[in-house]
């Protein structure tokens, strides 16, 4: 392999990120990002979480068996890439990370991890929320080694 | 059953190219010729039309109706079939259904997409609000994902990656059509020192996006004996899942709906995989062959590297692998890319293959995939055995 050893990954904090689309049924968990809080969707029938946010149940196709619950946001990261091209605005910000982390709930959630150098990371790695302010008060769920 | 009553009696491809100076219908129009002139069939007496999804259609929710009028087909069919890459294969077994069904007794399936020179899609999916934030460029990224998850999980040997992605490039160097960018012979060495994308995929682990068309014209198998079409191509086993575990919020990305797809396919065509003479699997990304050769019975799941060591997949090898090149070295015409390794197929079975004709051309397994959704592998998975009239 001649590919470098890079040790430190651009974080994207500077990166004015595009604003992500709200719908309907995923405003609670947008609102709740203001104040750095997680909510997901939990189904009270199959007695189990859910991510991203449905307009129904995943387990039995019942909106109404659905309810929002506060979760840490602690988790372990699932699988991981490097990017190493972007489109706009992330190019010139690569290389950066991309995670699917499994939330102590059990679901799987994509983000950038932020401060975590190449050595750091694994499969397996502890993580905790790392809230990235958006432009219009929102935050973004992003995380950050916890081991 | 009804699969096997229909009959594929010409097939058609344009060139691919990185990005096409004629309109994606100019393109179409050339199908539809060359599906007439192989054919013998009249434009009259086709009665049916099934296009794959298109980039360049999508902004047009009409995209079936105006493409049969710019054709001048009158019809008493006519649908889009929007399951991404999984469109052109997709499209064979709606098709089959809709004239064993009495709705068409004569399909053209269309695959046309000019996506380079022109994208009319808008994307209304979980990416505006879940991905794209994150810097996701949607495919590479997903694979990257899944590729990092294999070698934790089961162990994977880079080099029989590249083993895959340089017999798929000797094909392409054989196969006029393919892109010509492409048609430079690569090492396994190549492979391994092309540069990361979204590590650990690699520029030659991916597609290149071009454009390009194919298609096949369909009729009963009765109507094909009697017109003396003794040359064509019979679906024996269809399969097809749409987003397998979707009620489970954790999966394993490398468990892919062609377990279940492809164990319909056998199962109706009465077959196994020792029997499959050639394979032509949908391939956006080289690690996507090797999974399919796992969820589809070759190999027991996650010992696809020691398996593809072993196996030959030259065209005159022990299991022909894409013999075109693949859409990875041969170019992926859009959405219509679906199309180029089915077509690849039934060239195969009507004997037409020229300098990488398989030795035996008594059957073919095709699949396709279509479709990244949030954080698992692929949306659409299917799988078709084919078998020569020979």
């Amino acid at each position: 392999m001649t590919e470098p050893t890079l040790t430190e990954l651009d974080d994207l904090a500077s990166v004015e990120r595009p604003l992500p689309v709200e719908r309907s049924f995923t405003k609670p968990f947008w609102d709740a990002t203001r104040e750095k809080r997680l909510l997901i969707q939990y189904d009270r029938a199959a007695g189990a979480y859910q991510f991203y946010p449905r307009p129904t149940s995943i387990y039995s196709g019942r909106a109404s068996d659905i309810e929002w619950r506060e979760v840490s946001g602690r988790g372990k990261v699932f699988t991981y890439t490097i990017a190493r091209r972007a489109r706009p605005p992330f190019r010139d910000h690569e290389p950066f990370w991309l995670a699917l982390v499994t939330l102590e709930e059990g679901v799987n959630v994509m983000a950038n991890i932020a401060g975590c150098t190449q050595e750091r990371m694994r499969i397996g790695l502890p993580v905790r929320p790392h809230w990235q302010p958006l432009s219009d008060g929102r935050h973004l769920l992003l995380f950050e080694p916890d081991d | 059953m009804a699969l096997h009553d229909a009959a594929i009696v010409a097939y058609g491809e344009t060139k691919i190219v990185p990005c096409s100076d004629r309109d994606v219908w100019e393109l179409g129009a050339d199908i539809l010729e060359q599906l007439l002139d192989r054919s013998g069939f009249e434009k009259g007496e086709i009665d049916g039309l099934i296009l794959s999804a298109s980039m360049t259609g999508a902004g047009n929710p009409f995209w079936s109706q105006t493409t049969a009028d710019t054709l001048a087909l009158e019809l008493d069919f006519c649908q889009s079939v929007d399951i991404g890459g999984s469109s052109p294969l997709g499209a064979v077994a709606r098709a089959a259904a809709a004239i064993d069904a009495g709705l068409a007794t004569t399909m053209l399936c269309l695959y046309a997409d000019t996506a380079v020179a022109e994208t009319n899609a808008r994307n209304r999916a979980y990416n505006q609000e879940w991905t794209v934030p994150l810097g996701y460029l949607g495919p590479p990224a997903a694979f990257g994902l899944l590729t990092r998850y294999y070698e934790e999980h089961y162990g994977l040997d880079y080099s029989a990656l590249g083993k895959l992605a340089v017999t798929q490039r000797e094909h392409a160097l054989l196969n006029d059509l393919a892109c010509e960018k492409l048609r430079k012979p690569i090492t396994v060495e190549d492979y391994l020192d092309s540069r990361m994308i979204n590590d650990p995929i690699r520029l030659l682990d991916s597609v290149m996006p071009c454009d390009g068309a194919s298609g096949l014209l369909i009729t009963g198998r009765r109507t094909a004996e009697k017109r003396g079409l003794t040359k064509c191509a019979i679906p024996l086993g269809y399969g097809e899942r749409t987003n397998l575990h979707a009620g489970k919020p954790v999966v394993d990305p490398t468990e892919t709906g062609h377990r279940v797809a492809g164990a319909k396919c056998f199962a109706q065509a009465g077959m196994t995989p020792a029997e499959i003479a050639s394979f032509h699997p949908y391939d956006d990304f080289i690690i996507a062959i090797m999974m399919q050769l796992e969820m589809l019975g070759f190999c027991p799941h996650g010992q696809g590297s020691s398996f593809v060591r072993e196996t030959d997949f030259r065209f005159d090898g022990d299991l022909p692998l894409n013999t075109g090149g693949g859409q990875i070295s041969a170019g992926q015409a859009g959405l219509a890319g679906g199309g180029t390794n089915l077509i690849e197929a039934v060239r195969q079975l009507f004997g037409e293959a020229g300098a990488r004709q398989v030795k035996d051309r008594s059957n073919a397994l095709v699949t396709g995939i279509g479709g990244i959704p949030y954080g698992r592998n692929w949306n659409t998975s299917t799988a078709m055995i084919l078998t020569s009239n020979a």
